[in-house]
């Protein structure tokens, strides 16, 4: 029993390495020994719990804390990774993007050439949706808890991709255009953090758009994340000139029942 | 060894910079000086930079100094609200006790370093205060035979109640002085109070300058802990006293256990939780653990030429009150 204490206390680390007299507290330094990536910060097991529960409690508490949503996903979603990771192992594009390991932020995207591409095509509607709701790729904050380097790629691409969903979905960024997002990744997904997300979020929402919600826009939104392909698996930065229309065709996403920018 | 006094010297002992040391020293600084590791470096003639620990990662004497401020700059704002989060606002009773220990009257020249949001000297004022209206209760009580006008009179008069006390809070840090100077505003406490910004271990304080010399959890902070007990011995009048409230080493070995599992495995969640900051309360809990034991912080007392010098162990020694007076 007490073995087995000690173990969910000791921070996760790689098999293989030595580790140190039991007891003994030990943080990696920031000189990269014993980080798998830049940000690592190895937790114990009942660091993950608690981080887990008191992130869970923050976030409803205070929606603006989007880190804590962040760190949410991070300590709940290990299982869930695997599986997304094996799928995209599975598919010729996402295999493609676990070896490239592409990322999406404002120093790796070509504003200008997005800029200039027809209207109508992914990349000019994905610059329009940044500008319309002002928001920027930069604002993602990088994986921390994850004790696994390929796995905190997976859930970094998962989140810089969540404003590819949005404009693929034709959802605004206001509170009810991100809880149908949530809905159509948590069944995309299957992560934790999506379902509790998509569960809880409502929470703060009013009458009126609670009713259109669950009436519409997740029936809608859960029908849609059924039938399309897994969203990981496609290479956006290999995408900006094909037509929006017809990448959501290709996804099998029709357009949204209710028009949401007059709600909320 | 001569106490020498240009700023190359400085350079060539691969000293931590801090924005007061820029200004050379005075030749007066015959006790600032420590002895012999110091005098060999002078004589090798060439910048070393000496380690030194930030919580459990080593780092060089430059950094650390700059690491610290970052910490407190970013932890300034949620700094109270953590202190009652992670101590279940068990470090009220600390820094109360603190304050009895002191037992300031009215007239006491206080100086809190580290002070930065003002916790000990508020409760400084609080205390000449309260002393003050026990005082004028008294004094009502004895004099039985007062007029009318006389009793009005003793009420409207605009007796300084600190009696000339006056507490001086310094810090190194810029934003903790901030968020202090905004609850001092906010709980109105005006007289009798300044705010500096300065660095323990090069106090910008005349000689022989206060009665008292608090520094409340921030020794363990400073780069070179015998430089800051020096200075404090430096600006003490003869008969001053040095206190010091300090994290310290747990006595009691099932404590101790509990108390390690409690600062590295929620300590840090907390500070991720509320603050969004893992990494600044990583390093508190760390560099408690990295301050030395009771016993020992006594000896640096000592050495740097305090006398009585005493301390007392709170809560099983997870804190303790180091005193020592300038005789």
């Amino acid at each position: 029993m007490a073995t087995l204490l000690r173990q969910a206390l000791r921070p996760h680390r790689l098999p293989a390495s030595p580790r140190p007299p039991a007891d003994v507290p030990h943080r990696a330094g920031s000189h990269g020994v014993g980080l798998l990536y830049p940000d690592h910060i190895p937790t114990s097991l009942l660091q993950k719990a608690l981080l887990a529960a008191g992130s869970a409690g923050m976030a409803l508490y205070n929606p603006y804390r989007h880190d804590m949503v962040a760190v949410l996903g991070e300590t709940t979603g290990h299982r869930t990774l695997k599986a997304l990771r094996d799928q995209m192992r599975r598919d010729p594009e996402g295999a493609q993007i676990l070896q490239e390991r592409p990322r999406i932020s404002l120093s790796t995207l070509d504003l200008g050439k997005l800029q200039s591409l027809p209207e109508g095509s992914f990349g000019r509607e994905y610059l329009r949706f940044l500008d319309v709701n002002r928001v920027s790729p930069d604002t993602r904050a990088p994986t921390r808890f994850v004790d696994d380097e390929e796995l905190a790629y997976v859930i970094q691409r998962y989140r810089e991709v969540h404003d590819m969903l949005h404009t693929v979905l034709g959802m605004p960024t206001n509170i009810l255009g991100e809880i149908v997002v949530k809905w159509f990744e948590a069944v995309q997904t299957g992560l934790p953090m999506c379902i509790l997300g998509a569960l809880f979020g409502p929470v703060r929402l009013s009458a009126r758009s609670l009713q259109v919600l669950v009436s519409e826009l997740i029936p809608w939104a859960v029908q849609n994340g059924r039938r399309a392909p897994c969203v990981l698996n496609l290479y956006y930065e290999q995408r900006w000139e094909q037509p929006l229309k017809a990448l959501q065709e290709e996804l099998g996403i029709t357009p949204p029942p209710v028009d949401l920018k007059g709600l909320v | 060894m001569a106490a020498p006094s240009s700023c190359l010297l400085w350079n060539y002992c691969g000293r931590g910079w801090s924005p007061a040391m820029l200004f050379c020293r005075l030749p007066g600084l015959r006790s600032s000086w420590p002895g012999g590791p110091l005098g060999a470096r002078l004589l090798s003639h060439e910048k070393q930079s000496t380690e030194t620990h930030f919580g459990f990662e080593t780092v060089s004497e430059e950094e650390k100094g700059g690491k610290v401020y970052h910490v407190f700059e970013s932890v300034a704002k949620k700094y109270d609200v953590m202190n009652d989060m992670m101590s279940l606002g068990i470090h009220r009773v600390w820094k109360d006790l603190l304050l009895r220990k002191m037992h300031p009257f009215p007239g006491t020249q206080l100086l809190d370093v580290a002070g930065g949001t003002g916790d000990i000297a508020f409760r400084f004022l609080n205390y000449i205060q309260a002393q003050h209206q026990r005082k004028q209760k008294r004094q009502l009580r004895a004099q039985q035979t007062l007029s009318w006008e006389e009793i009005a009179k003793k009420y409207h008069s605009e007796e300084d109640s600190l009696g000339g006390s006056h507490v001086m809070v310094c810090d190194i840090n810029k934003e903790m002085l901030k968020v202090g100077k905004q609850k001092a505003r906010a709980q109105g406490y005006k007289a009798g109070l300044a705010w500096v910004l300065g660095d323990a271990e090069e106090l910008p304080f005349g000689d022989d300058k206060f009665d008292v010399y608090s520094i409340a959890f921030g020794i363990r902070n400073v780069t070179h802990i015998d430089l800051a007990l020096q200075e404090a011995h430096r600006v003490l009048k003869p008969g001053g006293r040095f206190l010091c409230l300090e994290f310290s080493q747990v006595n009691n070995p099932l404590v101790s256990r509990l108390y390690d599992l409690y600062s590295f495995q929620v300590i840090p969640v907390m500070g991720e939780v509320i603050a969004g900051d893992w990494k600044s309360y990583q390093y508190l809990v760390e560099s408690i653990r990295r301050f030395p034991p009771q016993e020992e912080f006594k000896e640096m007392i000592e050495d740097a030429g305090f006398q009585k010098v005493t301390y007392e162990s709170l809560t099983s020694g997870i804190v303790a009150i180091h005193s020592g007076f300038k005789l």
